[in-house]
């Protein structure tokens, strides 16, 4: 293929024009950089964010058979420390905007109704695994508690000092589970062990391990979640 | 004005791009930079290929500065990039340009048939550039099926597994920058630098 390129002289048009890409290109050279990421980022979450929980349905999300659990592609992310918890002491908090406050051991957990769902963990970074969780469904702790209608969302706690908030929709989906159970087994200590949150409609940020304390409240506080409070979205839904 | 142009340059036709044509290039162009280097930004996070221990891209080809902000930029452009294809989809259809402007059988058999070179040509940057719109759709419905993978499961399920996915999503990037390196090519092979420029002035 023979490419005839015209000859090609600079005029003061064409020079203006290049200085134009030229300035594009010191805007992209600030790559690498954060380069109002920030500022981006919240002027279009709230518009995402009505998006994402307009696609939010109550209606169960469709599952996986066990044949396609994919034991190995769980990866570990932990942002300090992976607290050692004594099952036989463990207690979990109930609190908030709430009728009856409760705290449940892992027995009185055991009793409730149990749940297994096979899905897709969707990490923020890319990767995914199909896993099998089963726990205790989210719903039914609320059923016993019985949030007061003020209520909004949900904050849960974490042994290790982390922190989640979740939107009260998808906080009483009926496949968001707090689980001790991970493909067949008790849960491990590095999977979140006693007691973890496991949900097929968010992303694996928002699923806190080593939940301790679960409160209902009808406004969110300056701080979101651990990671969203360093600018990850809050909603995270899939 | 157009007497300062002269004689002999009167004779060639200026190509006149329709102005909705000229903002679909330009918006094009530019929110794909950013959806290419926020989007790599997103890939370095866990490389497609390899996984945490695989080939990450330089730094200087990443926008938003960490995982965070990469995705920030990259669900903000989306609007940006995909409204304006929808808007260009739009213009095509409801002035017919697809009867004229695309490809069509008559330039798949010139391709195979034609012994006028500049027949020839001209038809390989019409179905170079008709590609192109498949590709960009392409990296739309592969996105969304990768941002809600749960809500728009059925549109995730077309592409099989999560890796498929992503490999597809990731391979259009490398695609479109070929076909718009070669569209180019085309471009000035047909028309020179005076077709290019009647598309972006």
């Amino acid at each position: 293929m023979s490419l005839i390129l015209p000859k090609r002289t600079l005029s003061r048009r064409h020079l203006l024009q290049l200085s134009g890409l030229a300035g594009l290109g010191l805007l992209l050279d600030g790559c690498g950089t954060s380069l109002f990421s920030d500022q981006v980022g919240q002027a279009t979450e709230p518009l995402n964010q009505a998006i994402e929980s307009l696609l939010l349905s109550q209606k169960p999300v469709s599952e996986y058979p066990v044949s396609a659990i994919e034991p190995d592609k769980l990866l570990i992310n932990t942002f300090e420390t992976t607290p050692q918890i004594d099952p036989a002491k463990f207690q979990l908090a109930i609190a908030g905007e709430v009728a009856h406050p409760l705290q449940l051991s892992m027995a009185d957990l055991q009793k409730l109704a149990f749940t297994s769902m096979v899905i897709q963990h969707v990490c923020v970074e890319g990767w995914a695994a199909i896993v099998q969780w089963g726990g205790v469904r989210l719903q039914d702790i609320a059923t016993l508690v019985q949030p007061k209608s003020s209520a909004r969302y949900v904050y849960f706690k974490s042994a290790d000092g982390y922190y989640e908030s979740w939107d009260l929709a998808s906080a009483l989906h009926p496949q968001t589970l707090m689980a001790y159970q991970k493909n067949g087994q008790p849960l491990s200590v590095d999977n979140g062990a006693p007691l973890r949150l496991a949900s097929p409609v968010k992303l694996g940020y928002k699923q806190s391990k080593w939940v301790t304390e679960i409160t209902f409240t009808s406004q969110l506080t300056s701080k979101k979640g651990y990671w969203e409070d360093f600018g990850y979205e809050w909603y995270g839904g899939i | 004005m157009a007497s300062a142009i002269p004689a002999k340059k009167k004779a060639l036709p200026i190509p006149s791009q329709a102005i909705l044509a000229k903002t679909f290039h330009w918006v094009n162009i530019i929110s794909l930079l950013f959806m290419m280097s926020s989007g790599l930004q997103i890939y370095n996070a866990n490389p497609v290929f390899g996984g945490r221990g695989g080939w990450h891209f330089p730094n200087l080809l990443l926008l938003g500065g960490w995982l965070g902000g990469g995705r920030d930029w990259h669900f903000a452009v989306m609007w940006i990039y995909s409204l304006n294809l929808l808007a260009y989809g739009l213009f095509v259809f409801i002035s017919r340009r697809w009867e004229r402007r695309f490809a069509s059988s008559s330039d798949i058999k010139a391709i195979r048939v034609s012994e006028n070179v500049k027949r020839k040509s001209y038809a390989w940057h019409r179905l170079v550039y008709t590609l192109i719109i498949p590709i960009l759709i392409l990296a739309i419905a592969s996105g969304l099926a990768m941002y809600k993978p749960v809500q728009l499961h059925w549109l995730a399920s077309l592409f099989g597994d999560w890796q498929t996915l992503r490999t597809v999503h990731f391979i259009t990037v490398p695609t479109v920058l070929l076909f718009t390196f070669v569209h180019s090519l085309f471009g000035l092979k047909v028309g020179g630098t005076r077709l290019i420029k009647s598309m972006f002035v």
